[in-house]
């Protein structure tokens, strides 16, 4: 019986966390199909989640990487926003201009968007890893700097009136599956090659195991916290542009929420705050359950305020669970080796 | 004391700063020299540093803490409530301080669960407590604009201490709160440098484990910490509602940064440990200076945010500069008693 069960238990199922947030996500979504059948257990609803979970799920991804190396960079939604407004001011100094001209123009303006989100992740790279910067500090700053030029540069104006082409990516469907998830899939994707079959993703993780070590190994660990940091921001800028594209608008104070939001995420995603442990898988299903539990509270019509409680709450309560489970994972080992 | 390290003393180039920046801003406008202004800087600065001081301690002990504008905007909010609800006598100031600074500690005797008991990351702690009091805030106690505040806060917003009418100018007008701002400063000075609570608040900040080695309670010190910033966020709340004479629930958001920045600026090492109030009343008044006179420079009001993040950025820069300068001084002192 145990063998069979311990064959059972390889593949997805081997990640105790993995497993856990499976169940949460059925049950969230068991929950509000039976609450709410009319409005939430609709197709309508399902697409609408399908077009929001991208961003944040994308944003959370970005978080979660610096997080593997025990960092954290709070400086995504900043970015993400500069990214956006660079990439929209481009596309609307030249949205006159015919078809195909205007087309290259938007790919030029998603370039520079995805340069901006490049830079600032670079700036990150070197505070963090090149001078030594605490990564709370660092981000923390260079979020207030990053904002506060995207505020000075448009007067806290927002951008709008996005042309049409570049709307449709953010509005549009790929074979019936709306193209924003389709990208947050390709993305998801590549993340976890990245960290689970590159080399640079098992330095991640070794780098935020033990940092100490990792320098005795003559790693690289400053490189591989300058690449986090950097595919952050990379990251970040494509969050926004999806985002652009989906509101048809940049502007310097979207979603300052997201911060709380995709640490919430990543917490619940299983990502260990301290480094060196955590899955893409785990960070997709948490965005799932709190796109869910967002869209279940509309539906039975909560106040907007208390999904902010609960947000908060989700996250406390998560970080007590495991602080828990982990005390009692450790005194029910101890007491083992003690009675053989 | 040696005249090179007192050069070299965060305090010394912090007055520095503030000097040269008051020369510069002078020169270009000669209004900045009036007493009109100076108490002006003043009175912008009281509830800052308030939060500043509280942010201090949480810094010194090597944590960090997001949710005190939230704490704050939570008390002051709902003291002027409760005052309204129950109809207590409007002409009472005393009351509605008291409320909220009893609220404040409530609030902060959460943080100090999660944080002291749980062991949760402090940020991460925050960050969610900081969702839940806000949210609660708007879905249980009120989400309007309050513009009768009680008379009493409402007339203490205009208390002046001395009243100064220049040969020709503004009258220039220094709130009584200066009093009580400076005892308070005074006595949080003296609490970190003259009692066991102060010096645990240093040791806990230097090193957990040599702290617990020392015979400190961890966990009781980290409960009084975080109620202790509940009750200082808590009073700076109902005073920036009485000086803004409005409870609006949704102010104070986003002035986290500008706080952590003075109080980083003022020398606090984000790592524990290190900082004075000296440093932070420098850092707070040098905040002030920025955002409020950086208009008579001729510099647009929406830059604002990026002075001070660029602000932050170099104190920091510079702050682990000089850390890691230090770490190799010790390597090279310790190789030299190596080689002997």
């Amino acid at each position: 019986m145990k063998e069979r069960l311990s064959k059972f238990n390889t593949g997805l199922l081997a990640d105790r966390k993995i497993t856990q947030l499976m169940a949460i996500t059925a049950l969230t979504f068991g929950y509000f199909s039976i609450v709410s059948k009319d409005i939430f257990f609709t197709s309508a609803n399902f697409t609408s989640m399908s077009y929001q979970i991208p961003e944040i799920a994308i944003l959370s991804i970005a978080v979660m990487l610096s997080m593997l190396t025990g960092g954290i960079d709070l400086s995504i939604v900043s970015i993400s926003n500069a990214a956006a407004l660079v990439a929209a001011w481009i596309m609307t100094g030249h949205i006159s201009k015919s078809g195909y001209e205007s087309n290259l123009w938007i790919v030029i303006a998603c370039i520079a968007g995805i340069m901006v989100g490049l830079l600032a992740g670079a700036v990150n790279s070197l505070l963090v890893a090149k001078l030594n910067v605490t990564p709370i500090l660092a981000t923390l700053a260079t979020m207030t700097l990053f904002n506060g030029i995207a505020i000075g540069m448009t007067d806290g104006v927002s951008v709008s009136g996005l042309p049409d082409q570049f709307m449709r990516v953010g509005n549009g469907t790929f074979f019936g599956i709306p193209t924003p998830f389709v990208l947050m899939v390709v993305i998801a994707f590549a993340i976890g090659v990245l960290i689970n079959r590159t080399t640079l993703g098992l330095k991640v993780f070794l780098v935020g195991t033990n940092r100490k070590a990792a320098q005795y190994s003559v790693m690289g660990d400053r490189k591989v916290i300058a690449w986090v940091y950097l595919v952050s921001g990379f990251l970040s800028s494509l969050a926004g542009l999806i985002i652009a594209s989906r509101t048809s608008a940049a502007s310097p104070d979207f979603g300052s929420s997201y911060i709380l939001l995709a640490i919430v995420v990543v917490v619940l995603g299983g990502i260990n705050p301290n480094g060196g442990f955590g899955t893409v898988t785990g960070v997709i299903l948490a965005t799932a359950v709190l796109q869910m539990v967002s869209s279940g509270f509309n539906a039975l019509r909560f106040s907007q305020f208390f999904y902010l409680v609960s947000q908060g709450g989700v996250l406390i309560f998560v970080m007590i669970l495991n602080v828990v489970l982990e005390r009692r994972r450790t005194s029910r080992s101890i007491s083992k080796s003690l009675r053989s | 004391m040696d005249f090179m390290k007192l050069l070299r003393r965060n305090e010394t180039a912090l007055i520095i700063a503030i000097i040269l920046l008051s020369i510069v801003i002078g020169l270009k406008s000669p209004e900045f020299f009036t007493l009109a202004n100076l108490f002006d800087i003043f009175r912008s600065s009281f509830v800052q540093l308030l939060f500043a001081l509280g942010v201090l301690i949480v810094i010194i002990s090597g944590g960090i803490d997001v949710s005190f504008p939230a704490v704050g905007i939570f008390s002051g909010y709902t003291a002027v409530v409760l005052m309204r609800q129950f109809h207590w006598n409007p002409n009472n100031l005393m009351l509605p301080i008291a409320l909220a600074i009893v609220i404040g500690i409530a609030l902060g005797a959460v943080n100090a669960v999660a944080i002291a008991s749980f062991g949760i990351p402090t940020l991460i702690a925050t960050l969610g407590t900081s969702g839940i009091f806000r949210g609660l805030m708007l879905t249980f106690i009120g989400s309007s604009f309050i513009s009768d505040i009680p008379v009493a806060l409402d007339k203490f917003a205009t208390a002046d201490l001395l009243k100064i009418q220049p040969a020709h100018g503004t009258l220039a007008r220094l709130h009584v709160l200066i009093i009580p701002i400076v005892i308070i400063t005074v006595l949080v000075s003296l609490l970190l440098s003259r009692t066991m609570f102060g010096r645990s608040v240093y040791a806990l900040g230097g090193g957990i484990e040599a702290t617990r080695r020392l015979g400190i309670s961890i966990k009781r010190t980290q409960a009084k910490i975080y109620m202790l910033v509940g009750g200082l966020s808590g009073l700076a709340g109902i005073l920036y509602v009485s000086l803004q004479r409005k409870a609006n629930p949704y102010d104070l958001t986003g002035s986290e940064l500008d706080i952590i920045a003075a109080v980083v600026l003022g020398g606090a090492s984000i790592m524990g440990g290190n900082g004075t109030v000296f440093g932070t009343v420098l850092g707070v008044l040098l905040i002030s200076l920025i955002k409020g006179n950086l208009i008579l420079l001729g510099v647009s009001g929406s830059w604002q945010r990026a002075a001070v993040g660029a602000l932050l950025l170099i104190g920091i820069t510079v702050q682990a500069l000089n850390e890691s300068k230090k770490a190799k001084n010790r390597r090279v002192a310790t190789n030299d008693e190596a080689g002997e």
